[in-house]
């Protein structure tokens, strides 16, 4: 008692600045989560927006519903198994608990990438179906090394002799455990347990590669849709902080009662467990009936008219009209799966472990490759009529001439944003590429993070192909980024790039042509401008997979997403270009809509402008260029 | 003590199924090339060589190691001192201050990592803040000072979990018998204390230090991209440019480096057990 009185001043010190660290971030999470506006840096006003868009999205919903349960059920089992494993190993001999160690490190090592490529191969050998069962497999198999990392160490301290005491005075070994080991090690195991929850509760990659048919956990949604900069993440943070502090109030506040009523002092552990199980417990049934209500409204509805169809569809995050889905499925009664990737070379790998899907929509080159690949079917083109009704633009293109197997969904271009403010336009119309190499804006600019798009600003820049495969021109486009990246200092960004292009941070940087309308619709002061050298002109187009389960309902989807309506919500939302020609007209002459925003209209005239090949093997050297241009620095 | 060892076939069982016949996956594409299909077996030694021979590549593992270990260090100079108060404290606070450390860690690590961004943006709030005593905008984003922080935050709760761990059950009466015997705090601490709590932080270090290494997000984010670690090399060869063959092959040099290194961090555990007894 001497000792706790001594540490008091400082040691409050500690906590006070202990927590202020920890929860800083988090009231910053909920003071954003609402805010009126998208940005993550200028708070401009008090909005329960985000908070009606997540509740409004059945998605999120689930998603909570799968987090819970899965980080549950994961650690529950990872618990007693860690445990177990852990104190029969104490046991056991050296070499054994040795090489158990040494597996154990593998999965908490590796970084997830690997462990997830790694699960993704063996499941797809085994042809299980994925989805809840196969991630909740994946989940149970990380978290039990956390949990014997926690448990171990309580053991070594333990006296060895005790389970052999307990024994000889007659205990069963099921008694020693229970009444004598598990007692003494219990504030491991509880610390265990603690790490397990937070790794399966906060795991992505893992995850994203186990699951399958739509099972999404928050983690997956936040990765897909930061996309583009969607505070609904932070509404839905917040309410899983409520729902684990008001859990946790709860549970604080029974063994007060109860000691109240004389039921004597509890051992801090016990109270520690009962508190996660608290948690547990709330969340659950909170996350339950709200995702529950989303879920049983869908299933009616598909119910009602198609009996059980479903329609999988997988794009990038972010990429769809506001209502698209949900009138979809109201007016042909079905319900949509929808599941979105990060790159195109991530929804590539999971083709390639045998997922289904009814509806993709990949980049132009991806196309190409899955072409060569026979992962499609071509489109019956009698189903769907409105194919008439495409821009010119987008009609004949390369990747797939005759219009085969793809029907476009977005087009677009990459230019420069730049602030007209501190950037002359003149000069950066007349130096196009090359301006990312003037030392008067060095510090100052923004590169986006893809060697795909780097190398064709370079080749652009030096007037070569972006297709070019000659080893001398690699070589005088890695020394053009090289140069860029010593003189420049340049930050390289992904998507967030949005974010502080519309805070006006820098004053030019390498966008996509969507992006860069939404942030010109943000900020006046931002300009876009596509280079004369010429530039990348890419299309996204619709196709269905060879393994698609309902191949007739893909097609109905295609139709309908190239209608007027579809298209006008999908292109009013996300900023990127129609393919139908009515809705480009009108996107891009209404002053309501683009007309004054220079971003949203690709250039369908640059003769230097181009679209990518799909060559892998150049895109494996650009890699390591990239990587070399980065590191090198 | 048959029963004790027969307790550990089922696990045995399930990371032989679980966590080895997966990674033998792995290790097949990194000796083999071309082609993502298990079945196109070309036996090559070209993936380690790629990654061995280029300087590039060993600077960047070479970064990854170096801020790794100097995230494990200051978790460990902080994640102690935050444990040793928490663990003096009484049963009700301990639980508490406990769950309060934990709880951000359920807040999606992306979530926390983007409040870091616009915390530490020049126009962020803590330059708005510093400027209110005439200080900055100081550059914070785009640091080695952003990656560590980052790292730190995401980490400590890990270490402070462990080290806790293994303060909150030390005897007390050992800590008595040191001061009967005339040890002073210091004395009691270095002599007593710190030693009995040594595995708690050895296993604090393993699960600060092996996520520290292969991190991607914490550096792409807070670094600015041109951060470049290891984990961001292995993430882009299988995300980005589809090698997977390069990729496994760097991940299993990877592996084999941290193996060698958690040899030695679990050696000293051993000896301070060793030296116990």
């Amino acid at each position: 008692m001497r000792e706790r009185k001594k540490s008091g001043v400082g040691g409050k010190l500690i906590l006070a600045l202990t927590l202020l660290f920890f929860y800083f971030p988090i009231f910053y999470i909920i003071l954003f989560s609402f805010n009126d506006s998208r940005s993550l840096t200028r708070f401009s006003g008090f909005s329960l927006r985000w908070y009606e868009k997540m509740f409004a999205d059945s998605t999120m919903m689930e998603a909570v519903l799968y987090t819970v349960l899965i980080a549950v059920l994961a650690t529950a089992v990872s618990t007693v198994v860690g445990t177990i494993t852990a104190i029969g190993l104490s046991k056991s001999n050296r070499v054994l608990s040795a090489i158990v160690e040494r597996i154990n490190d593998l999965p908490v090592m590796n970084p997830d990438i690997v462990t997830a490529i790694s699960l993704l191969m063996f499941f797809s050998v085994l042809t299980v179906r994925k989805g809840f069962g196969t991630m909740l497999l994946a989940h149970i198999m990380f978290c039990i090394p956390y949990v014997m990392l926690s448990v171990t160490p309580k053991l070594r301290s333990l006296d060895p002799n005790l389970i052999e005491a307990a024994m000889d005075l007659g205990a069963t070994t099921f008694q020693a455990l229970t009444r004598v080991v598990v007692p003494q090690i219990r504030s491991g195991i509880v610390s265990g347990a603690l790490i397990a929850f937070t790794m399966s509760f906060d795991d992505f990659v893992i995850s994203y590669f186990a699951t399958g048919n739509g099972v999404n956990n928050i983690s997956i949604l936040v990765y897909t849709m930061s996309k583009r900069v969607n505070p609904s993440i932070n509404a839905l943070s917040t309410i899983v902080i409520l729902l684990i502090t008001a859990a946790l109030g709860v549970v604080n506040l029974v063994p007060v009662l109860r000691e109240k009523h004389g039921d004597g002092v509890k051992p801090v552990n016990r109270k520690a467990t009962a508190a996660v199980a608290g948690v547990l417990a709330a969340a659950l049934i909170v996350t339950a009936v709200m995702g529950g209500t989303a879920k049983r409204r869908r299933e009616r509805d598909a119910a009602e008219k198609y009996g059980s169809s479903v329609l999988k569809l997988y794009l990038p995050g972010e990429y769809l009209g506001e209502n698209v889905i949900s009138d979809f499925e109201s007016q042909y009664g079905v319900s949509v799966i929808v599941e979105n990737f990060d790159s195109n070379e991530m929804m590539y790998t999971k083709l390639q472990a045998g997922d289904s899907y009814d509806v993709l929509i990949p980049s132009d080159y991806m196309i190409e490759r899955l072409i060569k690949g026979d992962y499609l079917q071509p489109l019956d083109k009698s189903l769907i009529p409105n194919l008439d009704n495409l821009a010119d633009a987008v009609v004949g293109l390369d990747y797939d001439p005759d219009g085969t197997w793809s029907a476009p969904y977005f087009w677009g271009s990459v230019g420069l944003v730049y602030n007209h403010e501190n950037v002359d336009p003149a000069v950066i119309e007349a130096e196009g590429w090359d301006i990312l190499r003037n030392t008067d804006y060095a510090g100052r600019i923004y590169i986006y993070d893809s060697e795909r798009d780097s190398f064709m600003m370079a080749f652009k820049a030096l007037g070569y192909s972006m297709n070019t495969d000659d080893p001398a021109e690699i070589e005088a486009a890695y020394e053009w980024l090289r140069a860029m990246n010593n003189t420049m200092s340049p930050i390289y960004v992904t998507d967030e790039v949005i974010d502080n292009m519309m805070n006006g941070y820098q004053d030019i940087a390498v966008v996509y042509s969507g992006d860069a309308t939404v942030i010109l619709d943000e900020n006046e002061d931002m300009s876009f401008f596509m280079p004369y050298e010429g530039t990348n002109i890419w299309c996204d187009a619709m196709v269905i997979p060879a393994n698609a389960e309902n191949p007739k309902l893909a097609h109905e989807f295609i139709k309908y997403m190239l209608s007027y309506e579809a298209a006008y919500d999908g292109s009013e939302t996300v900023g990127y270009a129609s393919p139908n020609a009515e809705v480009l007209e009108e996107m891009s002459t209404s002053e309501d809509l683009y007309a004054e925003n220079e971003a949203y209209y690709p250039r369908s005239d640059g003769e230097n402008d181009e679209m990518f090949h799909d060559n892998v093997t150049l895109q494996r050297e650009l890699s390591k260029y990239w990587i070399r241009v980065k590191a090198e620095g | 003590m048959k029963q004790f060892r027969s307790m550990t076939y089922p696990y045995v069982a399930w990371i032989a199924v679980m966590i080895v016949v997966p990674m033998l996956l792995i290790v097949l594409y990194a000796f083999t090339e071309s082609g993502n299909e298990v079945l196109t077996f070309r036996f090559t030694l070209e993936n380690f060589a790629r990654f061995v021979t280029d300087s590039v590549f060993l600077a960047v593992l070479w970064r990854s190691l170096v801020i790794a270990v100097i995230t494990t260090v200051i978790c460990v100079l902080l994640g102690y001192p935050i444990a040793y108060v928490i663990a003096q404290l009484g049963e009700r606070a301990n639980t508490i201050l406990i769950l309060l450390i934990t709880m951000p860690t359920w807040v999606n690590m992306l979530v926390r990592t983007y409040a870091w961004m616009g915390i530490l943006q020049d126009e962020g709030v803590l330059n708005t803040f510093l400027g209110f005593f005439g200080v900055g905008p100081v550059k914070m984003i785009h640091t080695s000072f952003a990656v560590i922080l980052g790292m730190v935050y995401n980490f400590i709760p890990f270490m402070i979990l462990q080290i806790h761990t293994s303060l909150d059950k030390l005897d007390k009466n050992l800590l008595n018998a040191a001061a009967d015997l005339g040890a002073d705090r210091l004395h009691t601490f270095l002599r007593v204390t710190l030693p009995l709590s040594l595995p708690g932080v050895i296993s604090g270090i393993t699960l600060v230090f092996l996520p520290a290494v292969s991190s991607f997000f914490i550096p792409k984010l807070l670094g600015g991209g041109q951060y470049v670690l290891v984990g961001n090399v292995i993430e882009s060869q299988f995300l980005t440019s589809g090698d997977w063959n390069f990729g496994s092959a760097i991940s299993m040099i990877m592996a084999i480096i941290i193996m060698v290194s958690m040899y030695f961090t679990r050696r000293i555990d051993a000896a301070a057990n060793a030296g116990k007894e």
